[in-house]
């Protein structure tokens, strides 16, 4: 993912909460600091697809938004 | 060489502490470095006194330690070494040890980071093992022993200095694990009825080797009764079946420690090695239904799509899936017990051989002493 920020493509990782700083810090040690952490609700495994299915749906609004204001 | 007072006074090679014991591990608690034991103070002394086993340059980076894929200098490695309490020739040994866990096959990154409450198992083989007086008989995984108590400190302590696998940050392990303080042993060749675990895989026996497996605590397996080969293995393989391990899940490479007992009686029915290979894969599985109906419905039938798809209930589910792939290992003292270590899963067990700068196999690690 890193490489693909740094070739200037869209990109984001979508994590759950407990590893945003995880997140953080990959992001700096892969050289992309303002790489975007999209972070759903914890937990994601385990869940009933209707489940998994608002975790995409609180993930999608942030993702367009980086698309859109990449297109710009 | 480079003089090390040079290196230290290169930016954030080092620090200023009172000469204090106290003080300096107050101010190691401060900066988040360490395990949460005391650490003896990396002094310039000492640091030196370590790096007198070490025939690389001492600024070179030997690895990249993941998550923070910080530089393995031996510089780095003898203050975190003189931290653990290590003697000076065990040196060699940490530098092997955090080359060969840097591995790509490996996978150190997911090692430290995961969920899941692995930690790099080391076993070490060789004469360098018994020169080390590392232990391999009696309370071999436990306390008692300067060499596995401090050269294990010293890799766990490279892994959260250098590698970053803080907890919480670097290292998500859900539990953690007390192999996460200290985790290394040597096999018991002398007691072992095989050959042993380095020469298995490709090295003579004169060479020191390494061998890392991402893997769990040790279960016990207690076996007082049986007498035969098929008797002793059938232990094993029903301790081996459980539903809960993430081997289950991958072409994984488990670790059965054998007490030289267990391995005597298993050999001396005619197994050879391989032979107890195969007869633990083909006897360690548990019928498909002793897996919850989500994990059968969401993961075996999608992981194992080929085999489980529509399989029964009774299927069996087979927790090793080569039998080459099963690392046994002959360990410990007097007693009819064995182990079972399930591992992390998407790893691959590495061995490393200590060899000096030249490319020569090393017969001792005082070969690394500079004169």
């Amino acid at each position: 993912m890193a490489e693909l920020r740094k070739r200037g493509l869209v990109t984001a990782v979508i994590c759950s909460d407990p590893f945003l700083t995880l997140g953080q810090n990959q992001a700096r040690v892969f050289g992309v600091p303002d790489l975007p952490l999209v972070v759903i609700q914890h937990p994601l495994g385990g869940l009933a697809l209707e489940g998994v299915k608002a975790r995409a749906a609180a993930a999608t609004p942030p993702l367009v938004n980086l698309i859109k204001a990449h297109s710009r | 060489m480079t003089a090390l007072a040079e290196l230290l006074r290169a930016p954030g090679a080092s620090v200023e502490a009172e000469d204090d014991f106290d003080a300096v591990n107050e101010l190691v608690r401060a900066r988040g470095w360490g395990d949460g034991l005391p650490v003896v103070p990396p002094t310039e002394d000492r640091v030196r006194e370590m790096l007198a086993y070490c025939d690389r340059p001492w600024h070179e980076p030997v690895a990249e330690i993941a998550p923070r894929y910080g530089e393995a200098t031996p510089l780095r490695l003898a203050a975190n070494a003189v931290m653990a309490g290590c003697e000076s020739r065990y040196f060699p040994l940490l530098v092997l040890a955090i080359e060969t866990m840097c591995e790509e096959p490996f996978n150190l990154y997911a090692i430290q980071a995961t969920t899941h409450l692995c930690a790099p198992l080391v076993i070490v083989n060789g004469p360098v093992a018994q020169e080390l007086n590392i232990n391999s008989g009696h309370n071999a995984f436990g306390p008692g022993h300067r060499s596995n108590a401090t050269l294990g400190r010293a890799i766990r302590l490279a892994l959260l200095n250098i590698g970053g696998a803080t907890p919480g940050s670097g290292d998500m392990s859900t539990f953690g694990a007390p192999s996460k303080y200290s985790y290394l042993v040597a096999e018991n060749e002398a007691a072992s009825p095989w050959e042993p675990l380095h020469v298995e895989r490709g090295f003579p026996a004169e060479a020191s080797t390494v061998t890392v497996a991402g893997a769990e605590c040790p279960h016990n397996v207690n076996d007082h009764e049986s007498l035969t080969a098929e008797g002793i293995l059938t232990t094993i393989a029903g301790t081996m079946g459980i539903a809960g391990s993430n081997d289950v899940y991958y072409a994984a490479q488990p670790v059965v420690v054998m007490s030289p007992e267990h391995a005597r009686t298993v050999a001396e029915g005619g197994f050879s090695k391989m032979d107890a290979k195969r007869f633990l894969q083909q006897h360690a599985h548990l019928p498909l239904g002793k897996f919850s109906r989500e994990n059968i419905e969401r993961r075996l039938r999608v992981t194992w799509q080929e085999r489980y798809a529509n399989a029964a209930t009774d299927a069996p589910v087979f927790l090793v899936q080569n039998a080459q792939d099963i690392i046994i290992a002959v360990i410990g003292g007097a007693g009819k017990h064995s182990a079972y270590l399930p591992t992390f899963g998407a790893t691959r067990a590495v061995t490393g051989v200590l060899k000096r700068r030249n490319g020569k196999y090393a017969r001792s690690v005082e070969e690394f002493r500079k004169a």
